[in-house]
């Protein structure tokens, strides 16, 4: 009942309160099958984490082969530290720190040097085009000229259809490196604001900056996608 | 940002929809946006867009490892029994 | 503590979906959150908030346990809904939505030279109801004669529903 009047728990990613315990049960079963072995267990990891690995890699090295590369080496860390892990963090955080520190590793050429250093003028970006709303000093200024659409009005099918997940996909890989790590984290993981937090190393507010940023740009691809 | 005490604008709004889905807006804020989303029907529109958008985030969370990848990592993850 | 609460037609809650357990001759059931402003709790109105939250259906609600007031809205730990205010039907939401028309017009033209691109958004705001026609209104008063104004509006709002809903202020 602790969610009754909660603005966030309308069709919210996660439900953190609610899932907790479940989660830190079924992550200590998978962590008795990863040290007894069991492959499928891995292969499962692997299968849910590699994405958001790769995309969080991407933010510290400059190509995508690069990025896959270091994906592959920290599995491969992981694969190692699994009798180590003390489950001070969520399984996840760990093996992503794991991820971070492997990239961080990549010295030279291939490195980048402080991705998260600044956010540049991604401050000054609007979700919406300034255009959309009325203009300064007209009537009702910054008020919308016309609606956005209703998209609960739209069938099913158009909202979760292949073509328009694609489209989703697609905006998200066009988005500026560090915008896509956080975004991949967040609305594709189901990280939490703190988790990208810690394992980016970046502070709230720019936290929730480059994921506004981020949904702001993949609702404007499915915009013109729907609406169009 | 704002700019009243008493109401917000509907561009302003958009800029804030990330901080209220998180819960991060001050109390005063959460209530300026949820007045302007109680009268405003664009605004009420777009934060459904908004949720749906990171509904859609959620549907691709299935990723397909390709088993170049995932082969020597089972093989690493095997050894690391035996050894 | 008696407070009121906007309901959609249906009986659930504009902002969350949360299904109330609607009053039918009884009160209805208790609902327990705790109350963290905002996040969490149930929220209901004052008669002064009533302008802010406008919706189709309207409810008298008892609210207990702790109840944190806020600038426009009460919060409660807990609360069931007592009776439905049979009065804000669609006949007066329209007569209210009318007045807050009548009132936006009369505010525009009121100077000279008159706000005519103010007025222009009035009527064409009219089918989306009360909440927005209200806004409209106050905003015109405000910016004829600054915040004040749109306050003292968003209570002569509140005034005019207490009234009309036979509720005490």
């Amino acid at each position: 009942m602790s969610q009754v009047e909660s603005q966030t728990s309308k069709v919210s990613p996660v439900e953190e309160d609610q899932l907790s315990g479940a989660v830190v049960a079924e992550e200590s079963d998978l962590l008795a099958r990863l040290r007894a072995g069991d492959e499928r267990a891995f292969e499962a990891l692997v299968e849910t984490h590699h994405g958001t690995m790769i995309a969080v890699a991407r933010t510290y090295v400059r190509t995508r082969a690069v990025a896959e590369e270091v994906a592959q080496e920290a599995w491969l860390g992981v694969v190692k530290g699994i009798d180590r892990f003390e489950g001070r963090s969520s399984l996840r955080t760990w093996i992503l720190r794991i991820l971070v520190n492997t990239a961080m590793g990549r010295g030279g050429r291939e490195a980048r040097s402080v991705p998260f250093s600044s956010l540049g003028n991604e401050q000054d970006e609007p979700a919406v085009e300034a255009d959309r709303f009325r203009p300064p000093g007209a009537a009702f200024a910054g008020h919308w000229n016309a609606y956005p659409g209703d998209w609960s009005s739209l069938p099913e099918e158009a909202l979760l259809g292949r073509e328009t997940l694609d489209v989703a996909k697609q905006r998200i890989e066009e988005l500026p490196d560090a915008q896509r790590a956080v975004i991949t984290m967040r609305d594709i993981a189901g990280c939490s604001a703190d988790e990208v937090c810690e394992v980016l190393d970046i502070s709230a507010v720019n936290q929730r900056v480059l994921l506004h940023r981020a949904r702001s740009k993949v609702r404007a691809g499915l915009e013109r996608h729907l609406d169009g | 940002m704002a700019s009243s005490p008493d109401h917000i604008t509907c561009q302003e709004l958009v800029e804030q929809v990330t901080e209220y889905l998180d819960g991060a807006l001050s109390v005063e804020e959460t209530e300026l946006l949820e007045q302007h989303v109680n009268f405003c029907e664009g605004c009420d529109w777009y934060l459904d867009e908004m949720r749906r958008t990171i509904a859609t985030g959620n549907r691709l969370r299935e990723v397909h490892v390709p088993d170049k990848v995932l082969q020597p990592l089972l093989t690493a993850f095997r050894e690391r029994r035996q050894s | 503590m008696i407070a009121y609460k906007f309901l959609r037609p249906d009986g659930t809650s504009a902002f969350t979906g949360f299904r109330w357990n609607l009053p039918e001759g009884e009160p209805g059931g208790w609902v327990d959150a705790p109350p963290d402003l905002c996040r969490s709790g149930v929220h209901a109105c004052r008669v002064s908030d009533m302008p802010f939250w406008v919706g189709p259906t309207l409810y008298e609600v008892e609210l207990a346990g702790e109840i944190v007031e806020g600038r426009s809205k009460l919060v409660a730990s807990r609360a069931r809904l007592l009776r439905r205010i049979e009065a804000w039907d669609e006949g007066l939401r329209d007569v209210y939505t009318r007045m807050c028309a009548d009132r936006a017009h009369e505010l525009a033209f009121s100077v000279a030279p008159p706000l005519e691109s103010w007025d222009a958004v009035i009527e064409p705001s009219f089918p989306e109801g009360p909440a927005l026609l209200g806004f409209v209104a106050a905003r015109i008063a405000e910016e004829i004669s600054g915040a004040e104004a749109y306050r003292a509006e968003r209570a002569s709002q509140a005034g005019w529903l207490a009234e009309r809903l036979g509720l005490e202020t």
